[in-house]
């Protein structure tokens, strides 16, 4: 593990990796302080930014927006009382009274060190979890292989839709695009309508920058409305300075911040807003005070910030020790992985160690990046809020089109990104959600070919598959949870039932 | 619960959509390996589940839209009309810069797309039709000076800075 450290470090320690890091948190923290963008999106867009780069410098790129993104959601909600992300709610209830009575300058100082407190810890957790996750998985065969990504994909497809069969429908449609392009077994070839762009299947760059960047700015595109704009905060702030002392003193904030953030993290679709939530409602339950809560007091905002940022390290042990992201930014961080020839998974932490804790330093390097442009640069980020929405747009659609373009300067990627963008768009209105679909282009394959692989060295016998007990215990909990999002689903209809009777 | 058509009509789109697929994959070739499926299978599965979910779905969300037909919108015709026709422009738009980019080049389709994007929503928001003869001189010039120093500067970056080559 040592020798791994030192090779990661080595690789982390070079002036373009510092660089790579140091720019994806500054753009990560411009998307997530704008409300409606969000950190999938950065990571999408910055994409094809990272293909000339080294595998930790482009990785640590996109943890870098990651990280960036997941703090300075704190900045229109501290200020302004809007959210930058759906994470960020939370922080509206004690740091919007805070920068009320005059003091936002120092609830920006406790958001930005409770945030940073909550990644390094994250990343202390992630360091010391995901190696005996990754070599536990070791073990797996094609039947493992098929059960967890059959898990993964129905985990996040019953909570990332609005109803289960939504999600699933969403993932189902990934998977089935999963499946155009040359079967990798018979070498047949599969709706790819003669069109050679289609030959390798579909490019998940396309997929990703259409599905997560095009369909957002199609929905803002809906809602542009240049009569609301956004009004400037009336606090003025030249420097938000870090308050570790303060945040130390609030110590047990800052914990079960942690803790919140890290049990959720993992948890496939959980994300941000119930993270935070969880830990500011564990924080006002054990606190002497809980009457202080919602006027300003400064554990409500350290516990949230300190979860939000915790959560990234949790969500991120799925993702690199059994390929399974946990939500939309570690699925498109996933697929960028994947571009960068980094297939996450058990085998890269015997493959590619070096790498791997080169990942882990690359996000510590993120969390004193975003700790430092923060506090220096609250001003111009503050600024970012009222840029005309427009111009924005425009400008990220002309993003989307170079990183797509840039890939191998096909045209038909192009058009395959607006069509999954259009898609997109319906799927996120219409509550079907676009995290599965990425979810099941990624697994999709690593489904199909294990089980066809699996049958063929079981000769064509499926029971393996339903009675080796690692494999079964992930069918087990794919099946209860599915039965217990429709128990859910059943209770929630029969109360608003309940409820409309009852009304009239 | 809001009043929209589009909800039912996207699960019957699903719906056409997925039985269109599940025959195209009974046109795939079967062909016949010791315990291994054929290509056909999961194309044929997931069209099918598909299919088989989108139903629910449909009822479901067509019983909601039929329940609440005769409740007013909140929004008003005009805001609504606006709001399609800037989608409708931008995805139109989008069209058109793939096709002018590689023949026109990318600076010079960028900096259009750009300045259609950014003056077209002027215009479809209302704002064009608030403002006097100077601020639309000031919003066309203003459009312009962004298109041009947009496609310049990234075209710049990307092909000096992260060797991207674009088409010039």
């Amino acid at each position: 593990m040592i020798s791994g450290y030192l090779d990661g470090l080595g690789m982390v320690l070079q002036l373009g990796t510092l660089l790579a890091i140091a720019g994806g948190t500054l753009l990560g923290i411009i998307m997530g302080s704008l409300p409606g963008l969000t950190s999938a999106m950065a990571i999408a867009l910055l994409l094809p930014v990272t293909f000339g780069m080294p595998p930790v410098a482009g990785v640590g790129m996109l943890l870098g927006a990651l990280c960036g993104a997941g703090a300075s959601g704190s900045i229109p909600a501290i200020l302004l009382n809007i959210p930058g992300t759906p994470s960020s709610v939370a922080t509206t209830f004690d740091g919007y009274p805070m920068a009320k009575k005059g003091e936002a300058g120092r609830a920006l100082g406790l958001a930005i060190v409770a945030s940073f407190f909550g990644g390094v810890a994250s990343m202390i957790i992630l360091s010391l979890l995901a190696p005996p996750i990754a070599e536990f998985a070791l073990r797996f065969g094609p039947a493992e292989y098929f059960s967890l990504s059959i898990f993964g994909l129905v985990i996040i497809a019953s909570v990332a839709g609005k109803s289960l069969l939504k999600g699933l429908i969403a993932g189902l449609i990934g998977f089935f695009a999963s499946t155009i392009g040359t079967d990798p077994i018979t070498g047949v070839g599969r709706f790819t309508f003669n069109e050679l762009s289609l030959l390798t299947g579909i490019n998940l760059l396309p997929a990703l920058i259409g599905l997560f960047a095009v369909s957002q700015v199609l929905k803002d595109t809906l809602e542009y409305d240049p009569h609301e704009r956004v009004k400037e905060s009336t606090h003025r702030i030249d420097i938000a300075r870090p308050r570790f002392l303060e945040t130390l003193r609030h110590w047990k904030a800052v914990v079960t911040g942690v803790l919140s953030g890290s049990v959720v993290g993992p948890v496939p679709g959980a994300g941000g807003s119930i993270a935070s939530l969880v830990a500011y409602d564990q924080t006002r339950r054990f606190s002497k005070s809980p009457d202080k809560f919602g006027t300003g007091y400064a554990p409500g905002i350290i516990s949230v910030e300190s979860a939000n940022n915790a959560l990234l390290g949790g969500a991120l042990i799925p993702t690199l020790a059994l390929g399974i992201p946990g939500e939309a930014a570690t699925a498109v961080l996933l697929g960028g992985l994947m571009i960068q020839g980094i297939t996450p998974g058990p085998l890269l932490f015997d493959d590619q160690g070096g790498m791997v804790y080169g990942i882990f330093l690359a996000y510590l390097v993120a969390n004193f990046f975003m700790l430092l442009i923060m506090c220096l640069g609250i001003k111009l980020f503050i600024r970012v809020l009222t840029v005309p929405r427009k111009q924005l747009l425009a400008t990220i659609l002309v993003f989307c089109f170079i990183g797509v373009y840039g890939v191998d300067g096909d045209v038909f990627n192009l058009y395959l990104m607006l069509g999954f963008g259009v898609l997109g768009y319906f799927l996120n209105r219409y509550d079907f959600g676009t995290a599965p679909v990425i979810l099941g282009l990624i697994l999709g394959p690593i489904a199909e070919s294990n089980l066809r692989r699996g049958l063929q060295s079981f000769q064509g016998d499926w029971t393996p598959f339903f009675t080796r007990p690692i494999s079964v215990t992930f069918l087990v909990i794919a099946i209860g949870l599915l039965a217990l999002t429709l128990w859910q689903n059943y209770r929630a209809g029969k109360q608003v039932s309940a409820s409309q009777g009852s009304g009239v | 619960m809001q009043r929209d058509i589009g909800k039912p009509l996207f699960d019957l789109f699903l719906l056409i959509a997925s039985a269109a697929a599940f025959v195209a994959a009974t046109a795939l070739p079967e062909i016949e390996i010791v315990g291994d499926l054929s290509p056909a299978f999961f194309p044929k599965l997931l069209s099918g589940l598909i299919f088989l979910f989108a139903i629910p779905c449909l009822i479901k969300d067509f019983r909601e839209w039929w329940m609440v037909r005769s409740v007013a919108s909140p929004t008003p015709q005009v805001v609504k009309v606006r709001s399609v026709a800037q989608w409708l422009f931008v995805v139109l738009l989008l069209v058109g810069y793939m096709l002018a980019f590689e023949r026109l080049g990318y600076i010079i389709s960028t900096a259009s797309f750009t300045f259609c994007c950014v003056l077209g929503l002027v215009i479809l928001s209302g704002v064009w039709g608030e403002q006097t003869m100077a601020q639309r001189g000031k919003s066309v010039l203003g459009a312009l000076v962004f298109a041009a120093v947009l496609a310049v500067a990234v075209f710049y970056v990307f092909n000096n800075l992260f060797e991207i080559p674009l088409p010039a």
